[in-house]
């Protein structure tokens, strides 16, 4: 069986344990309770009609001091960085988590997460952010681990795209 | 969980040591050697060829990083990165690999991490989160702060704007009243140009008292820092009510006691203004007796600049129950009281909040029928440097005459584009015969400063082409490359707010006339722009609201009762015959007392209710407007009150003549 490797990556408390657990566990606590090191899961998701075992590296938040471990992101077929869509700081981590993978371990296909779309009212993301992003090319969904918006469809769309990748990935194998 | 079993005592000490250690068999596959309490639970079954990968995926990011020292021994030592397992007995584990070689076997050592590794990153995390969500409320109230001022801002700018759309025409409204009741008018004419005087002023005395207040309640007031002397403060303050007083028969006395610091550092024109309203407030609901300004060291205090002022009244009194309220906007103690007595009600309003600003606070005493005593502190810093002290509250009382000598030989540059308002100011001037050239907007007036020579030039500040501020900024760089000295410039504006008038001081202005202009205003300006500057150094600024004007002659108060009253250029010939009317009509009013006639005794005061301030006597308008309700009510015991002040007041005028 395929088995594929996703690296959650983003500061702390923007709800990455949470996506996981709606994802892999259908549950949400409204508790913020911190991930030491690492939690790995698995979920065995149809893709294209092939079963893959997506194997969820849902990893500590950065935090000063406390930088992504890259040496567990380097084997990951691709990652979602997660942002807290009511702590504008936290999309500046993630941006600076994209650029810091993008150079020492090189593209792999991603998403950006914008979570909490359940308190979108009390969002700090300003328009130009927006903008800059599509004119980056990212793709960016707007989440909610506690109501469960578009957290199938996050892992469905990187889990597309990393075979795709992958697909693309071989092909340029072959010609070297 | 371990049963003791003698056999198993090496993995008793890996289980008393929370660690589980293998042995590698062959690349992922490993034995057990001794294991962590857990780890039956963990990793039930097989102990021999265990898949520790599958189990732990952490591990296939970590063993190709232990290869070197299961090879070599070097370094002798390689931790994993934490990881988190659930623990299947609720909660969760938290363990590290170690690799390391001993006695040629390739060992790996897994640990399970104490719980306080997970209560200090959440108290941390915690706390993190708690201070991002406080700094976020914090940028959130900023910001709320912030368009709060933004609308007051707007508001400001609006009343500023407002008050000089309303005081300008109101300007041009009592100029021409003033220079009409300056020529040869009929009685009927006389009339109305009082009305209209009379009215003027108050409104504009309204619009002074809204503006005010919205001031001081929108922050913009800031206190003034200059030396003062205290009792002249109150002099001055009681010289405003003098005539008020004397036309009731009301005592006015002042009383600082022993001990209190008289020269202070402070707002004059603030405290001035504070006092004013409360005396004004006691005169009106004082019919005998009097008021008394007391001023002691505030016993509630300690430094020697604090003080406690308290106007005594022996009027009507407030009671019990309005006690609060009468600082409130619009809240005179009975609504009707507005319609008896007259006035806003707003004047104690702004003096709580200028009260305020001077660290002190105000409150009031009363009993109904026995008076009332307003009560305010407030902090001034004692001034220690007397010898250059610039007296503030000294406002120029240099005679109408003297003034118009000294201004007499002027050349002055008048530039506004309002064709009344260049009336009025020629008006004014007329009798002082200064050369004045005219110029409509800032444009010719540069022109004609360029090419003219000036003593004095009067610039109004909003004008078509060239505005006020620019032309004078224009000058002053005009001059300042001819190494010319700065000619007096003198704005003429309606704005009265403090940050239009810094900002035109910045343009280069001498100083601003607010109008409405008065003529004795303008005249002092101008006097002090003459060689020797008659007037002195005294300044009446435009920050300041000119004190409500006393139309056509000025009352100067005396000692011993006596009410002096400047008689105005040109009335020398009626205001003697006016005043012995109104003696001779004393008898008159009494006999229709006696007689009941309240109809005659109403035709005559409503003449002199209309003529009073006319001829230099507002205390007869008042009066005559007493007696003529009074009269319309048939109320004789006020008509019998009220004709002994009148006794008193036109029994006590001695008139007074500018000299020329």
């Amino acid at each position: 069986m395929l088995k594929k490797k996703i690296c959650l990556l983003g500061s702390y408390g923007v709800g990455k344990t949470s996506l996981v657990g709606r994802y892999v566990h259908s549950m949400f606590a409204d508790k913020y309770h911190t991930t030491v090191g690492v939690k790995i899961d698995k979920k065995v998701l149809p893709v294209n009609g092939e079963e893959v075992t997506l194997m969820l590296w849902d990893m500590a938040g950065e935090e000063d001091g406390a930088p992504v471990k890259l040496n567990q992101v380097k084997d990951a077929s691709g990652y979602l960085l997660v942002a807290d869509g009511t702590r504008g700081k936290t999309l500046d981590i993630a941006r600076s988590i994209q650029e810091r993978v993008t150079k020492e371990i090189g593209a792999r296909p991603f998403l950006l997460l914008v979570n909490k779309a359940d308190l979108r009212e009390t969002w700090e993301i300003p328009e130009t952010a927006w903008a800059e992003l599509a004119g980056a090319g990212w793709t960016v969904m707007e989440t909610s681990a506690k109501s469960g918006e578009r957290v199938e469809e996050a892992f469905l769309t990187l889990s597309t795209r990393m075979l795709a990748a992958q697909n693309d990935g071989s092909e340029s194998e072959d010609d070297d | 969980m371990t049963a003791p079993n003698p056999k198993t005592t090496t993995e008793d000490l890996f289980a008393a040591l929370d660690l589980a250690v293998f042995e590698q068999a062959d690349g992922n596959l490993f034995r057990l050697v001794g294991h962590l309490p857990a780890w039956q639970d963990l990793h039930p079954g097989d102990k021999e060829r265990i898949d520790l990968t599958d189990r732990f995926p952490l591990l296939e990011v970590f063993f190709p990083e232990c290869e070197a020292t299961w090879d070599t021994g070097e370094p002798s030592q390689v931790h994993s990165d934490i990881w988190t397992e659930p623990d299947p007995r609720g909660g969760e584990l938290y363990l590290q690999a170690v690799a390391s070689r001993a006695g040629g076997g390739r060992f790996l050592i897994l640990r399970s991490l104490p719980q306080a590794l997970y209560t200090y990153q959440q108290l941390a995390h915690d706390f993190e989160l708690e201070k991002e969500k406080v700094e976020r409320l914090t940028r959130e109230l900023e910001r709320k702060r912030a368009e709060a001022e933004r609308a007051t801002e707007a508001k400001s700018t609006f009343l500023a704007t407002m008050s000089h759309e309303i005081r300008t025409p109101l300007n041009a409204i009592i100029g021409m009243a003033d220079v009409l009741s300056g020529t040869t008018l009929t009685a009927e004419q006389k009339k109305c140009v009082d009305i209209s005087q009379h009215n003027g002023v108050a409104l504009l005395n309204l619009i002074n008292e809204i503006l005010d207040l919205s001031k001081v309640e929108a922050g913009h007031v800031e206190l003034e820092r200059i030396g003062f002397d205290l009792a002249e403060v109150i002099t001055r303050a009681m010289e405003v009510v003098e005539v008020r007083a004397s036309a009731k028969g009301l005592y006015l006395r002042q009383s600082i006691a022993p001990g209190v610091q008289v020269r202070l550092i402070g707002d004059p024109n603030r405290l001035r203004q504070v006092i004013i309203n409360l005396l004004g407030n006691s005169i009106k609901f004082t019919e005998q007796g009097g008021l008394e300004v007391r001023v002691e060291t505030d016993p509630a205090g300690s430094e020697p600049g604090r003080l406690r002022f308290a106007i005594v009244d022996t009027g009507i009194g407030i009671p019990q129950n309005k006690l609060g309220t009468i600082f409130e906007s619009f809240s005179q103690a009975d609504a009707s009281t507005t319609r008896k007595y007259g006035g806003t009600g707003l004047g104690l309003t702004i003096s709580k909040h200028l009260v305020e600003l001077m660290e002190g606070r105000i409150w009031v005493e009363s009993k109904v029928g026995e008076g009332s005593t307003f009560f305010f502190t407030a902090r001034f810093d004692v001034d220690t440097d007397q010898s250059e002290r610039r007296n503030a509250a000294q406002v120029a009382t240099t005679p109408l005459a003297d003034l118009e000598t000294a201004i007499g030989g002027l050349h002055i540059l008048l530039v506004d584009d309002t064709d009344y308002n260049r009336f009025l100011i020629l008006a004014y001037l007329r009798d002082a015969k200064p050369t004045v050239e005219i110029a409509e907007n800032g444009q010719i007036g540069l022109q004609m400063f360029q090419a003219g020579h000036y003593d004095v030039v009067l610039m109004d500040v909003e004008m078509p082409v060239m505005d006020g501020p620019t032309a004078t900024r224009e000058i002053r760089r005009w001059e300042q490359e001819r190494g010319l000295e700065a000619t007096p410039i003198y704005a003429l504006t309606a704005h009265a707010f403090t940050e239009m008038i810094k900002r035109g001081l910045e343009s280069g202005f001498t100083d601003i006339l607010t109008k409405p202009i008065r003529k004795m205003t303008l005249l002092e300006a101008l006097a002090r722009c003459t060689k020797g500057g008659a007037a002195g150094n005294a300044m009446t600024t435009g920050a300041t609201p000119e004190p409500a004007a006393e139309p056509v002659a000025v009352a100067v108060p005396q000692a011993g009762g006596r009410i002096r009253i400047l008689v105005e250029e040109g009335m020398e010939d009626v205001v003697p015959s006016y005043l012995e009317k109104r003696r001779a009509e004393l008898p008159v009013y009494r006999q229709a007392l006696e007689a009941g006639d309240f109809e005659a005794i109403r035709r005559m005061a409503h003449k002199t209710k209309g003529t009073g301030t006319g001829y230099g006597f507002p205390a007869l308008t008042e009066l005559g407007a007493v007696l003529e309700q009074a009269a319309m009510r048939g109320d004789g015991a006020t008509i019998g009150d009220k004709l002994s002040e009148y006794a008193l007041y036109v029994g006590n005028i001695e008139l007074q003549y500018s000299k020329r």
